[in-house]
C-alpha cells in the first residue's frame, strides 16, 4: 500500500510542479484594435518552435551570433506588439489596463531604476518562479507610441540590452537595472 | 453492374484525393488566390521562375557591386507579382484571414502594417529539415508580391536577427528584373 502511495505521488508531483510555475506569456490580443488607429503596427511572434529553430541556426564561430545563441538558448518565446500613432491620445490607459492587470498578477515584479534613451515611460517587469526568472515584459508608453515586449523563459536581465534590435525586439535603449526588485510595487 | 459501379467509385475517390492534395499543400498558391479574392486583383504570371531564380543572384551581386550574397537557395524562388492595381480593403480583416489560413502549417514571424503608407508586410516560416521555407507577402498601395524561398541556416540567422530588413531583401532579390 505504501509503495502504491509513493508511486502515485511520484506520478502526480511533476504535474503539480508544472502548474506551480507561472506562465510568463502575456496575452496582448486586447491591443489588436489599436491597429486601425495606428500609422504603423509591428507584430512579432517567435514561439517555442521558432526559438528552437533560432537556437539551431546561430553560428558559434561568429561572436555576435554566439552571444545571441546563448541568450535565446532556453527561451520559449519572444512576442512584440508595437504601435505608432500620427496624433496624441489615440490610446488610453484603459487600452493598456488588460496588460497591466496581468503584470500585477502573482510572481510579476517591476524593476526600478531602468533607464531608457527613448522618450516616454519605460517599465520592465520580471516574473519570478522562486528565485529563477521565468520571463520578462517591457511596456513602453509615449504620447504617440506604445510597445509591449514579452520574453518567455529564463532571461538574463543584465543582457537584455544585447537582445534589442535582434529577433524583432525594438531598440528601446534599455540600460541595466540597478536594483532587481521594487518592493513598493508589491 | 455492381462491380463496374464499385470501380467507378474507386476511380472517383482516387481522382478527388489526387486533385485535393496539391491544393491543400500549396500554401503559396492559396495566398495568391486569397489576395486576388480579397482585393479583387489579378497577379501577373511569370514564366521560367526557377531559371529567373538562378539569374537573380548574379544580377543582385552585379547591382550591389559584386559583393552582395544571395539570400534564397538557388532555384527555390516562387514569385507572384500584382502590378498597378487597387489594394483597397480592411487590412485588419485581411491579416486575420491570412493568419487563419496559414497558422496550421506556417509560423508567423513578423507582421508590419503601415496605415500611413498603406503597406503591409507579412513573413511566415516553415521548417524544411536542414533548411527553412520563408513566405514574404508585401502589399502596397498599388502593387503586391508574394515570394516563397528556401533559406539556409546561415541566412535564416540573418532573417531572425533582422526580420524586417532581411524580409525586404528577399523580396528585392526575387523581383530584380534581370533585363535591367
Amino acid at each position: 500500500m505504501k509503495t502504491l502511495l509513493i508511486a502515485i505521488f511520484l506520478i502526480i508531483a511533476p504535474v503539480f510542479a508544472v502548474h506551480a510555475q507561472q506562465d510568463s506569456r502575456i496575452q496582448m490580443s486586447t491591443l489588436d484594435h489599436l491597429a486601425s488607429k495606428a500609422s504603423q503596427t509591428v507584430d512579432v511572434n517567435i514561439d517555442e518552435r521558432l526559438m528552437r529553430l533560432a537556437s539551431r541556426v546561430f553560428d558559434d564561430k561568429d561572436e555576435d551570433e554566439r552571444e545571441v545563441k546563448k541568450l535565446v538558448a532556453n527561451l520559449k518565446g519572444v512576442y512584440v506588439k508595437s504601435f505608432e500613432f500620427e496624433a496624441e491620445g489615440q490610446y488610453t490607459a484603459a487600452d493598456i489596463e488588460p496588460i497591466r492587470t496581468q503584470l500585477r498578477g502573482p510572481g510579476w515584479t517591476r524593476l526600478v531604476n531602468v533607464t531608457s534613451k527613448k522618450k516616454g515611460m519605460l517599465e520592465v517587469y520580471l516574473l519570478f518562479n522562486g528565485d529563477v526568472v521565468g520571463g520578462l515584459a517591457v511596456l513602453h508608453t509615449d504620447d504617440k507610441e506604445l510597445t509591449v515586449v514579452n520574453i518567455v523563459g529564463p532571461v538574463d536581465v543584465d543582457k537584455l540590452a544585447k537582445l534589442e534590435g535582434q529577433l524583432g525586439i525594438p531598440d528601446l535603449g534599455i540600460g541595466s537595472p540597478k536594483n532587481k526588485k521594487n518592493d513598493d510595487e508589491k | 453492374m455492381k462491380a463496374i459501379a464499385t470501380k467507378l467509385l474507386v476511380v472517383a475517390i482516387i481522382f478527388t484525393t489526387a486533385n485535393a492534395a496539391p491544393a491543400k499543400g500549396d500554401d503559396f498558391n492559396s495566398v495568391v488566390k486569397m489576395i486576388e479574392q480579397f482585393y479583387r486583383v489579378k497577379h501577373v504570371g511569370i514564366p521560367f521562375l526557377a531559371k529567373a531564380g538562378m539569374k537573380i543572384g548574379t544580377t543582385a551581386a552585379r547591382i550591389k557591386g559584386g559583393q552582395a550574397r544571395r539570400i534564397a537557395e538557388a532555384g527555390s524562388i516562387k514569385l507572384a507579382v500584382f502590378e498597378d492595381q487597387e489594394f483597397n480593403g480592411d487590412f485588419i480583416k485581411f491579416r486575420a484571414s491570412l493568419n487563419e489560413a496559414l497558422n496550421a502549417t506556417w509560423m508567423p514571424l513578423i507582421q508590419t502594417i503601415s496605415a500611413q503608407d498603406q503597406e503591409q508586410v507579412y513573413i511566415f516560416l516553415k521548417d524544411a529539415g536542414d533548411k527553412v521555407n520563408v513566405l514574404v507577402i508585401t502589399i502596397e498601395q498599388r502593387d503586391a508580391t508574394v515570394v516563397q524561398v528556401t533559406l539556409s541556416p546561415k541566412n535564416l540567422a540573418l532573417l531572425l536577427k533582422d526580420p524586417e530588413g532581411t524580409g525586404k531583401s528577399i523580396t528585392q532579390e526575387a523581383t530584380i528584373n534581370d533585363q535591367e
